[in-house]
């Protein structure tokens, strides 16, 4: 339904709920905003929108407009100017921009603003790209009648968070970020307190602004009041080279901008990209990326000489390798080489590094499961990952998400933000979980399962969906296989025996069920606090995960979730390019593009216990807190870092960040998108896929890749998935020129032209494609006994290798601590920061306890990828749970 | 003395001790409850008091009637919020009738909840009416005790409960929405109209929001009619109200009179006159809120003759409001009256929009100017100038009024301003 308006005599049709605002954008007419923001609530605060306003005078009993002696509608004007930004457009109304009067209002209000502005433009970090500044320009008036002397003092350095500075004077008190806070962040810790001239923003939270969304206020602050503390003088705007990035802190794919200046990077801004992170970057995006000039970056290859890393040169480095891996191949046979490769790592370098192992030296040992990315895999996406053109940020009413076993909030902040957002445009939110977290707030569904029965919870909802006949019925009969083993199979999960073994009540599952069931549209998302228990008390996460992956899959297939935008799945994987390294064969047992392996190689764990005489490792730390095996040789590590790894390698090959190189990630919702070089690399150090290829080279193969994207174009033949994909499609120059018409109303982020990335469809998405119902037993969880559930959460402000070396997040990185529930704190008889000792595996390890409510009886947590890994030690390698001891001490 | 023979909303000046419940029923009160609850279907209460023409006494005027039979049907909750903010300066009426005459009160608030539906009202006071909202919680607490608050009011199916909230004392909470606000627990801030509270109110559920003396009126309404109360005032300005009068005058007060009475009655018979025989050089009709009325020594004609009702007040330039009369006698420095309001309306801007958190601040600045001997030529015309850029312009009706005293006064006064201007 659409609404035909006037705006200066323009016409513009727009849907009917459009504000008069975003209608004169849509016909080029620029009506100046503060407080207004598209993302956010409308205000009306500021009343810089002011605007005259009619509308047609209607005769009540016909509903015609009433005319004039010419024939044209007669119109009302309201008596007093109206706001813009919260007046909805109807049909018929007359708007006027482009008067006297309201060219006289705006420079009234400016003038207003100004009398209590400090204009510091000269030194303040927002000046050249201002929306104050240059709507002053433009309409304000040139000199202020306001006595100087009278001007308004507070605080010019207010500390609002460890991470925002706020200038008190250059506030115009829009509400901006009290509102982003509030409802996108929903982290209400940011408030206006007190009156009048008086009034200030505050935080009262404890941390002070505690959110992992904090930069975002300084982006969207239409004046220098709010500054990052990392950028707060440092640069002029119009002093910054500016290069499209990617995020490289988790699986999102945030678009970035890195904003560098004399070959170091000043800030990180987000690059608008509606369908991948809006306008948005989390904290830890932000501030996250000090690595880049550490101090303590490897900078020259070093091979390992009597005990001792020296230096070499690259030749003779790659040299020292090309022979020992020939004399080892030459004794031992191809196999008894292997690879482990990060999932930090892009595309083409993860292509080149399984192609070096299965095609160079002949073996399928290679794996990118260690750390986090142990703890979590999935190929379920493959086949049923939600629809290419799926836009979380559009989905509403008809929508329905299904989160499990995910911590959105620590995990993928920006997800957890699109999610919410969701929720809030009216998608039905189930959240199910071992324990509450953040986006519980936001659910209508709210399920409590005991951890280990994430997959027994999924059977029930499929037994009350195929009971109440939720099925897709236009999908399921012609497209999928299976339907009837499973119905029988399930036909044993009904809820009351599935509320016995996961606690959660019978009916909570069959209203979550139906209420997934019943929707248009179906998303889930699932993540590692979903996994099963696996065959006995720990099972690594490949053997635990499998029932999951295969529940999952199952649920949105046989509900017709599957091929569609808005529908699929969403696995919440750790890293920048988990999806890449699944898609790209980064494991022993299947080729690039989900094809299996006629010969599955060893996977991590069989490597690193000894399997192989030779290991190369990029971009990894496999070796932390482990000792090499006796039947390692020779270990190569490329590194950004001297890891614990590294510092046990044979050779260290020095290897560029993100930020000094090219390439591709694929995100969580198989976008795979591009960012580009910002830094000089630091010394020698160089990009992985150039070492992969020379050591190629130098072991006689013939490759020719020149450059990055010409990886790409070997993978776009090769690889099905990725086929239709050219570096140059995915390159297309980015306009990062500053557009007013873009950041007075959307704020700094840097508006999206161009290079969307390319998303690669999941078989169902294929209309001939038949589809599986597989079953698969979920495994039993350990009968209750003695001592505790240990299980690892995964957090934002974690220990990785990157993350601390940015000290400016110093005192949010958490800290090793044992995570209980007041009962057990009480039955244990220790408080809130004493001393815990946990034990399990041999193991035992002092923590402070905190008792934070957030953990249900019976279970500790222990997060995950901590200094000194407690979590890891305790658990194993790749383990999930454990059952574990804890006592007082 | 009185136009009237008896009170209508100020009764405990004809009989004592009627904030005693057993005095107030023993008086007919809550007659009008009994009688609505028995005899009459809720929405032929909306319907009386729309006859009656009963306008809402906070200061808009707009029909309460009206207003109820905007609640929607169907939706529930629905809230009544009592709005006993009265911090316009020179009201004190709402504080009489909560002290002293509390049961009318309590009566008109369950009728209007009777005639919407609502299950709960909320009475909010500014926060230095704790006193009188303890006599307040007496009263309620009897009227809990005798049955007309409560489980099943007068054993009727109709159930209703009544709290008490003190603000913290600011201004801007006598603006409903922002009253509204202040009542869910957030910062007292207006919000945007529409939704009007009656749609989208308290906890964005339909809600009356009526002023204390409004629903004062509505007992005798229900139980006279509307034929008896439009004896009183004038067609378009039916009934009675209290007129708070302060000021140069020699017996302030609250008086009670028929809307449409003379001036000249509430200032000489009821107010006794501006004392010492000295001249009356200006009326504030509605606090600090509406425009300086000039004396008839510095106005055209004589402001006595003017009646007090709703549309004669405008008529004559300014607005009848919450009919607080401030008198201020010929010793009076407007410059420093006027200064002494933009002092107040600085004070009180909640800051939400930038016309008002920054116009009323630049006034005042300018009037500490003038006040000090520092005042430049060109700042009455700076004045004027920036009551224009805040008029039409604000968020909120504070803004709006807070240029009325400074226009008003350089019109009828500009003389005094001009004296401080140097040069």
């Amino acid at each position: 339904m659409t609404v035909t308006l006037t705006i200066d005599g323009r016409q513009a049709t727009v849907p009917k709920g459009t504000l008069i605002v975003e209608a004169a954008k849509q016909v080029g007419i620029e009506i100046p905003v503060f407080c207004y923001h598209p993302k956010l609530e409308p205000v009306g605060m500021c009343r810089m929108c002011l605007v005259t306003v009619g509308t047609p005078l209607v005769n009540r009993a016909t509903g015609q407009s009433q005319l004039d002696a010419d024939g044209l509608p007669i119109i009302r004007w309201f008596p007093k100017p109206q706001t813009a930004c919260t007046m909805s457009v109807s049909e018929g109304m007359v708007v006027i921009t482009d008067s006297q009067e309201v060219a006289a209002d705006r420079k009234a209000i400016l003038e207003f603003l100004l009398t209590s502005h400090p204009l510091d433009c000269p030194v303040c970090d927002k000046g050249g790209e201002c929306p104050l500044q240059d709507l002053t320009y433009r309409h304000g008036p040139g000199v202020s009648r306001f006595d100087y002397d009278s001007k308004h003092h507070s605080a010019k350095r207010y500390p609002l968070g460890d991470l925002i500075v706020l200038d008190r004077e250059r506030c115009i008190l829009c509400a901006r970020c009290t509102r982003f806070q509030s409802e996108i962040a929903q982290d209400p810790v940011l408030a206006i307190e007190n009156r009048g001239r008086d009034a200030r923003i505050v935080s009262y939270s404890n941390p002070v602004f505690d959110s992992h969304y904090s930069g975002n206020t300084t982006d969207i602050c239409p004046v220098g009041a709010l500054t990052s503390r990392d950028f707060r003088f440092h640069a002029r705007a119009w002093e910054l080279t500016n290069i499209p990035s990617l995020c490289n802190h988790c699986g999102v794919g945030c678009n970035t901008v890195l904003s560098t200046r004399r070959g170091q990077i000043a800030r990180i801004m987000p690059r608008q990209n509606e369908t991948v992170n809006e306008v948005w970057i989390c904290d830890k995006g932000r501030f996250g990326h000090h690595f880049n000039s550490s101090p303590y970056r490897l900078t020259m290859p070093l091979i390992r000489r009597d005990g001792e890393l020296v230096e070499a040169s690259w030749d003779d480095a790659l040299q020292h390798v090309a022979s020992r891996l020939t004399s080892i191949i030459e004794a031992h046979g191809s196999d008894s080489i292997g690879g482990i490769a990060g999932a930090c790592l892009p595309n083409e370098d993860l292509y080149l590094f399984q192609k070096f192992l299965r095609e160079v030296i002949g073996t399928h040992n290679v794996d990118h499961r260690v750390g986090l990315s142990a703890t979590f895999e999935d190929d379920t996406v493959y086949a049923v990952g939600v629809g290419t053109g799926t836009d979380l940020g559009r989905v509403g009413r008809d929508t329905a998400f299904l989160v499990i076993g995910s911590d959105l909030d620590q995990e993928a902040p920006i997800l957890y933000l699109r999610v919410a957002g969701a929720a809030r445009h009216g998608a039905t939110l189930i959240t199910a979980g071992g324990r509450p977290t953040k986006l519980d707030k936001q659910s209508n569904h709210s399920l409590r399962y005991r951890y280990g029965t994430a997959t027994h919870l999924l059977l029930g909802m499929i037994h009350v969906i195929l009971e109440a006949n939720l099925t897709g019925n236009e999908t399921v009969p012609h497209r999928v296989n299976g339907l009837n083993e499973l119905r029988a199979n399930v036909a044993d999960w009904a809820p009351e025996r599935v509320a016995e073994i996961t606690g959660v009540p019978p009916d909570e599952i069959r209203a979550a069920a139906r209420a997934f069931g019943e929707a248009k549209n179906g998303i889930v998302l699932y993540g590692p606090e979903g996994l099963g228990w696996g065959n006995g008390t720990q099972g690594t996460s490949w053997e635990a995960g499998s029932p999951l992956r295969q529940a999952v899959a199952n649920l949105v297939t046989l509900t017709g979730f599957i091929g569609r935008p808005n529908n699929g799945v969403i696995a919440v994987l750790p890293h920048a390019n988990s999806r890449g390294a699944a898609d790209l064969g980064v494991v022993p047992d299947r080729l690039p593009g989900y094809v299996p392996a006629e010969r599955p190689g060893l996977n991590a764990q069989e490597m690193l216990g000894g399997g192989v005489r030779a290991l190369l490792v990029a971009g990894a730390d496999p070796l932390a807190g482990v000792t090499l095996a006796d039947e390692l040789e020779f270990l190569v590590v490329q590194e950004l870092f001297l890891t614990q790894t590294a510092q046990q390698a044979d050779v260290i090959l020095p290897a560029a960040a993100l930020a000094e190189r090219d390439g591709t990630f694929t995100n969580l919702e198989r976008w795979v998108q591009r960012f580009d070089p910002g830094l000089p690399v630091p010394g020698q150090a160089r990009p992985d896929w150039t070492i992969i290829r020379q050591l190629a080279v130098l072991l006689g193969a013939d490759w020719a890749y020149a450059t990055v994207g010409g990886v790409l174009a070997e993978m776009a033949q090769a690889i099905p998935l990725y086929r239709g994909m050219s570096y140059e499609q995915l390159s297309q120059p980015v306009s990062l020129s500053r557009r007013m018409s873009h950041y007075i109303y959307a704020g700094m982020s840097f508006q999206a032209e161009m290079r969307e990335g390319m998303q690669w469809p999941a078989l169902a998405e294929d209309g001939s494609a038949k589809l599986e119902l597989d079953w698969l037993d979920p495994p039993a969880p350990p009968a209750e006994g003695d001592g505790f559930t240990l299980v690892a959460p995964r957090v934002l402000y974690d220990g990785g290798t990157l993350l601390g070396q940015a000290e400016i997040l110093g005192t949010r990185l958490v800290q090793p601590h044992i995570a209980l529930s007041s009962a057990d704190a009480a039955a244990l008889g220790v408080l809130d920061g004493q001393g815990l000792q946990v034990s399990a595996n041999g193991q035992s390890i002092s923590l402070p306890a905190r008792v934070d409510g957030l953990v249900p009886q019976g279970v500790v947590a222990i997060p995950r990828n901590l200094k000194g890994a407690p979590a890891e030690s305790l658990l194993g390698e790749g383990r999930i749970f454990s059952r574990v001891k804890v006592v007082k001490g | 003395m009185s136009l009237l023979a008896e009170h209508v909303l100020l009764r405990h000046r004809d009989v004592p001790h009627i904030r005693d419940i057993n005095v107030y029923t023993n008086h007919g009160g809550y007659d009008a409850l009994r009688k609505a609850l028995s005899d009459m279907r809720p929405e032929e209460v909306t319907d009386v008091v729309k006859a009656a023409g009963l306008r809402g006494r906070g200061g808009a005027g707009f029909p309460a009637g009206v207003k109820w039979s905007f609640i929607p049907a169907g939706v529930k909750p629905v809230y009544i919020v009592v709005n006993a903010d009265e911090s316009e300066p020179g009201t004190f009426k709402d504080r009489e009738i909560i002290e002293a005459n509390p049961h009318q009160m309590i009566e008109g608030i369950a009728l209007c909840a009777y005639a919407v539906g609502a299950q709960a009202a909320y009475v909010y006071g500014r926060g230095e009416f704790k006193g009188p909202f303890v006599g307040l919680q007496q009263a309620l607490d009897d009227a809990y005790e005798k049955g007309f608050l409560g489980r099943n009011i007068l054993n009727s199916d109709f159930s209703f409960d009544i709290y008490t909230h003190l603000g913290a004392g600011a201004y801007i909470c006598g603006e409903e929405t922002a009253l509204l606000e202040s009542l869910e627990g957030k910062l007292g801030q207006p919000r945007n109209r529409p939704p009007f509270p009656a749609q989208v109110g308290l906890y964005n559920k339909p809600t009356v929001v009526n002023n204390v003396e409004t629903l004062t009126n509505v007992p005798p309404i229900v139980l006279h009619g509307a034929q008896w109360y439009r004896q009183f005032g004038t067609d378009k300005s039916p009934g009675t109200k209290i007129f708070c009068l302060s000021g140069h005058v020699a017996r302030p007060g609250n008086y009670e009179l028929p809307l449409g009475a003379p001036l000249r009655h509430l200032i000489e018979e009821c107010g006794g006159g501006v004392p010492g025989g000295r001249a009356l050089k200006a009326i504030l009709p509605a606090g600090a809120s509406a425009p300086i009325l000039p004396g008839p020594g510095w106005g055209t004609g004589d402001i006595l003759d003017l009646s007090l009702d709703y549309e004669s007040v405008q008529a004559a330039g300014s607005m009848l409001g919450s009919a607080s009369f401030i008198v201020m006698d010929e010793t009076v420095d407007m410059v420093w009256a006027a200064s002494k309001m933009a002092h107040f309306f600085k004070h009180e801007s909640c800051g939400k929009c930038s016309p008002c958190r920054e116009g009323t601040y630049w006034v005042e600045d300018v009037y500490h100017r003038l006040r000090d001997g520092s005042g430049r030529p060109g700042d009455v015309d700076l004045l004027l100038n920036i009551a224009d850029q805040m008029d039409g312009n604000c968020f909120c009706l504070l803004g709006e009024f807070s240029v009325c005293p400074v226009r008003s006064s350089i019109q009828h006064f500009r003389d005094e301003y001009e004296a401080l201007v140097k040069g």
